[in-house]
């Protein structure tokens, strides 16, 4: 155990410290900033009360950095491995696949939530520069579901980076974020207003994609809602956890099978 | 018992027959140069003594057990053919890596780490990141992590290539030393003259199937003939002009 636990440690710092070097994430970092920083001192039309659309749109930056952050770090955990033929050492050593993956893995979803977590912060300044209030317990709960999403996430896009080429992978990764995040909801009853084949095909999606839309609670958060109740939120996370378990799976099964 | 037991293996890659019936062993403490074309079945025999390619027929034994099981690779060190490792790690970090995955103690890392790093003779760079070093420096800092967790077995696949006369000559000293110390090396190249001063015994493998193998002095000291003359004899034209090549 300790062993396997030196292994998952070694081969998840080698994705953060590989990633934060590439110097990618600083990238999207400062991109992120530098949007989201001056909002904190706008007047949107010259209207006082428009805090609102300014946090929907800090909140809308914030989920679109997630998801090429998200997207952008697992698709390239694998396929470089091959491409440079480092995977040759890497499993010459006294490693199983499996570990590989799930260090990989855990190495891709730190590197994110961390990145995440920054933007939060940023967002929690912003509002409380604007508002005067400092904490909000929604807040907490938005950035803990948004964790969910990141963990739903780049475990589908490992998958999809072992199964066909990372381009592909990362384009219909980013379709299906995207569109679960902005129809997920509606699938069944667009599904419900369909005939023929369009039916099924929305409902085949409806129960195969995954639901990213149970994650995303920024109208809570702009309108300053209440948080969800925390028996749900944490049954969504029990959710992201389940889907990511899944797909890691179906990784190990890909992975386990590719032709060396 | 020897070290590695390869018998009667065959592996058909897509529509190529990689490996064909191939016999062989490796006796504990000897160095073995395992020689062949391009295509001739070397990586892939190497694969398969790694675990990571699975015989479609035969058995192979390493250091008497099965290579697909990690207690067994855990004896064995690894160089790879194109020695490229992550760009953005340095050479420390790079070993702290390879010893996190053997299961080594940090502190067993930073020491073994040390002396392999001036071994091989990248300490003023080992600070550098990988990306900035040249072909024969990777080459020697995949030396280096094939060694880092004192492997029994050594295997290495094409070591020389892209190594300068002078690191050459360190690593046939290596070699040297790690046979003295009772290592096995089992090693694969082009390098026939290297081959000849390191090696023990030499196999040489065309399209898949064993040829030649026996001790250096019986088949290339007899009658005034090198490994040279040997390889060219037993492989044909084709083999010249790939040598040529």
């Amino acid at each position: 155990m300790k062993q396997w636990l030196l292994q998952v440690s070694a081969l998840s710092k080698l994705s953060v410290l590989e990633l934060y070097r590439r110097k990618d994430l600083a990238v999207v970092f400062l991109l992120a900033m530098i949007i989201l920083l001056p909002l904190a001192f706008l007047a949107p039309f010259g209207v006082s009360g428009a805090s609102r659309y300014v946090s929907e749109l800090a909140m809308l930056l914030i989920w679109l950095f997630s998801i090429i952050i998200g997207l952008g770090v697992s698709v390239r955990l694998f396929p470089p491995e091959f491409e440079s033929r480092t995977i040759y050492p890497l499993l010459a050593k006294p490693v199983g696949r499996g570990t590989v993956l799930f260090g990989k893995y855990l190495g891709a979803l730190s590197a994110s939530v961390s990145a995440v977590s920054v933007f939060y912060l940023a967002y929690a300044v912003l509002v409380g520069v604007r508002q005067g209030e400092w904490f909000a317990p929604v807040l907490f709960q938005a950035a803990l579901l948004h964790v969910g999403f990141l963990i739903v996430i780049t475990a589908l896009t490992l998958l999809g980076s072992l199964v066909m080429t990372p381009s592909a992978a990362l384009t219909l990764c980013a379709l299906t974020a995207v569109g679960m995040l902005a129809f997920g909801q509606r699938l069944p009853s667009l599904a419900a207003a369909q005939t023929g084949p369009g039916r099924w095909v929305l409902l085949a999606i409806h129960w195969i994609a995954p639901h990213l839309e149970f994650f995303d609670v920024r109208q809570r958060l702009v309108h300053a809602w209440p948080c969800v109740e925390w028996r749900v939120c944490t049954a969504v996370l029990a959710y992201a956890v389940c889907y990511a378990g899944l797909c890691l799976a179906l990784a190990g099964w890909a992975f386990r099978r590719k032709r060396l | 018992m020897d070290t590695v037991v390869i018998q009667n293996v065959s592996k058909r890659l897509g529509g190529t027959q990689a490996v064909n019936n191939l016999t062989l062993s490796v006796q504990p403490g000897e160095v073995l140069g395992f020689l062949g074309t391009n295509g001739a079945g070397k990586t892939t025999t190497i694969k398969m003594l790694l675990g990571l390619l699975t015989p479609d027929a035969g058995v192979i034994s390493v250091l008497g057990g099965d290579p697909a099981v990690a207690a067994v690779r855990s004896r064995i060190g690894y160089m790879p053919e194109t020695a490229t490792y992550y760009p953005y790690l340095n050479l420390h970090e790079l070993l702290f890596f390879y010893g996190g995955l053997c299961g080594m103690p940090r502190a067993a890392i930073r020491s073994r780490a040390g002396i392999l790093i001036e071994r091989v003779g990248l300490g003023a760079a080992a600070g550098r990141l990988l990306r900035t070093y040249s072909k024969g420096m990777l080459q020697r800092a995949g030396i280096a992590q094939a060694l880092l967790h004192d492997p029994d077995l050594l295997i290495l696949d094409e070591p020389l290539t892209g190594l300068d006369p002078l690191a050459r000559i360190h690593f046939r000293d290596l070699i040297l030393e790690l046979r003295e110390q009772g290592k096995t090396v089992f090693f694969s190249s082009h390098e026939l003259t290297e081959a000849e001063l390191i090696c023990d015994r030499v196999a040489i493998l065309k399209q898949g199937e064993l040829v030649v193998c026996g001790a250096m002095h019986a088949i290339a000291g007899d009658g005034g003939q090198n490994l040279e003359r040997v390889f060219l004899n037993v492989l044909g034209s084709d083999a010249a002009k790939g040598v040529l090549a």
